[in-house]
């Protein structure tokens, strides 16, 4: 029998216990690791108690990442989904935005055109792989435009409610100073409306990140969650399907610490609030 | 001789419509203000002064009546006359020196500097140029927003209860640099303010306005040199009368 839990659960509890000694920087490091230690023992314990011998246990799942590093396996279908996330956002981030700034300023086209957003949004970009396969193939082409699919929607909304909770304050203010057209939108719209369209940036690549693993598991031949598909097929490696899904879930973190670093500018700061 | 006058209000009656009936906020305003002349608009809360002044600022429209600047009918916002906002007007995404810098664009470069230097020093803010207006305190926002109106030279500056959101001592500091600035530039200045001493402080003559609808009760001329003498009887005088005007007892 080992006893490894047990150590690591000492480890991690004598770091809780110390916390109050602990600077603020490092509470945010160590105490989520912390926590993430006692994770990883109640799935070690969860595994003996239950006897599985289908879902692996830490261990299992540590060497099957090791294979799939080693196998080189992983970057290629790392770089596959990172492929299709990016194109498919720059180009939703290129029509979204400034879609989103002329619609939420013009009311004449909010009244047209808000509609018809709002009744495409709900419709899941899962729903939209049938007609995704149909027009680009399987392929990167259809990745791309599901993922333009599921950012565009949060972007535009996002900019178009942005814009129109522009205070009114600062709509005469430009509106004193006769600020027009091309102007108006760099000088007042864009930056008033930018805090929160950084925002809907932030949650558009976080659902990006989800529909590019669902649509690979069912409508293409690369990427992670095609990896995922492809080990519990080949011979229910479940190792190999838990250690995907830890990486996607470590990308998902980067992706995420790298577009907060959009609220740092001065420029935006002033629309959030500091805690 | 015969004083120039640059805003001319002309029988300004403004309706709102709320819950589908008509609600009346000003009826019938008459009244003239000369060139380069302090005046203060006085009155409890939602009386419609500043609906007053946002009509004159071009902001509303009245729903009958008109106002005239230089002889011509306000037909919307003009940088020749600034407004200068209560909650702060000045943008939050740019620098204490692109927000002065805001009615310059026109300009060459060099004439952008020289202007928003000499401002920018005329109010106090020199070595704040490029802080962001979060790190700045109320009463200096309130300073950035009074450079930037300054900036682009207008012949007439209107102000919200400017110093409404502000302490007392910044309030009162910041009323006698308007003084000052008044004096310096002899621009025509409307504010509107609730509070009765600063209106003694500021104005040649107070505007005092009734409940809703908001009509002109009386106008009080305030015949005192600056810089005023805050415990002298004359003082004391107009204010019992402005106390009087306006309903309120004076003894708390």
């Amino acid at each position: 029998m080992n006893y490894w839990p047990l150590y690591v659960s000492l480890m991690a509890l004598a770091v809780v216990g110390t916390a109050r000694w602990q600077s603020a920087r490092q509470q945010s490091v160590l105490l989520p690791m912390a926590i993430s230690c006692f994770l990883v023992v109640l799935w070690e314990l969860a595994c003996r108690w239950t006897q599985s011998r289908i879902f692996p246990t830490p261990g299992q799942t540590w060497a099957g990442l090791l294979e799939l590093i080693e196998s080189n396996r992983l970057w290629g279908d790392i770089a596959a989904s990172l492929f299709r996330v990016t194109w498919g956002f720059v180009l939703a981030v290129a029509v979204g935005i400034p879609l989103g700034l002329v619609v939420g300023w013009s009311t004449r086209t909010f009244r047209a055109l808000n509609p018809i957003i709002q009744g495409l949004r709900p419709i899941s970009p899962i729903a939209w792989i049938p007609i995704a396969i149909l027009w680009f193939g399987i392929g990167d082409g259809a990745g791309i435009f599901l993922i333009f699919l599921s950012s565009f929607f949060p972007i535009t909304v996002g900019t178009m409610a942005a814009v129109r909770n522009i205070s009114l304050v600062h709509q005469r203010s430009a509106m004193n100073f006769g600020l027009s057209g091309l102007e108006l939108f760099r000088r007042v719209v864009l930056p008033a409306a930018l805090p929160q369209i950084i925002t809907s940036l932030r949650i558009a690549l976080g659902v990006a990140w989800l529909v590019i693993v669902a649509a690979e598991m069912v409508g293409m031949d690369s990427g992670l969650g095609y990896l995922i598909n492809d080990a519990r097929n080949a011979g229910s490696r479940y190792d190999l399907v838990v250690a995907t899904m830890l990486v996607i879930g470590m990308i998902g973190i980067v992706l995420d610490l790298l577009i907060r670093r959009l609220e740092r500018f001065d420029e935006v700061r002033w629309g959030y609030a500091t805690r | 001789m015969t004083t120039q006058q640059k805003v001319v209000f002309e029988k300004v009656t403004k309706l709102f419509q709320r819950k589908g009936e008509d609600l009346e906020v000003l009826r019938d305003i008459d009244l003239s203000v000369a060139q380069g002349e302090f005046v203060c608009l006085l009155g409890p809360s939602g009386c419609g002064k500043s609906t007053l002044l946002n009509i004159a600022g071009g902001f509303e429209r009245p729903t009958s009546g008109r106002v005239l600047i230089d002889g011509e009918s306000v037909l919307g916002p003009d940088s020749r006359r600034v407004f200068v906002f209560q909650e702060y007007g000045i943008f939050p995404w740019a620098s204490v020196w692109d927000n002065v810098a805001l009615g310059l664009r026109q300009l060459s470069k060099d004439e952008q500097q020289r202007i928003v230097s000499q401002v920018i020093e005329l109010v106090g803010l020199k070595g704040f140029e490029s802080t962001y207006p979060q790190e700045l305190s109320g009463g200096m926002k309130q300073r950035v927003e009074v450079a930037r109106a300054l900036a682009v030279d207008p012949d007439v500056i209107f102000m919200d209860e400017p110093f409404g959101a502000l302490d007392s001592l910044t309030r009162l500091s910041l009323r006698s640099e308007l003084i000052r600035i008044w004096h310096e530039s002899g621009k025509t200045i409307l504010f509107v303010t609730h509070d009765v001493d600063e209106s003694i402080q500021l104005a040649q003559r107070i505007v005092v306005f009734t409940d809703r609808p908001g009509c002109i009760r009386e106008i009080v001329p305030v015949p005192m040199e600056h810089p005023r003498d805050l415990g002298s009887p004359e003082y004391g005088q107009i204010k019992n009368r402005l106390y009087d005007l306006l309903g309120v007892s004076h003894q708390v």
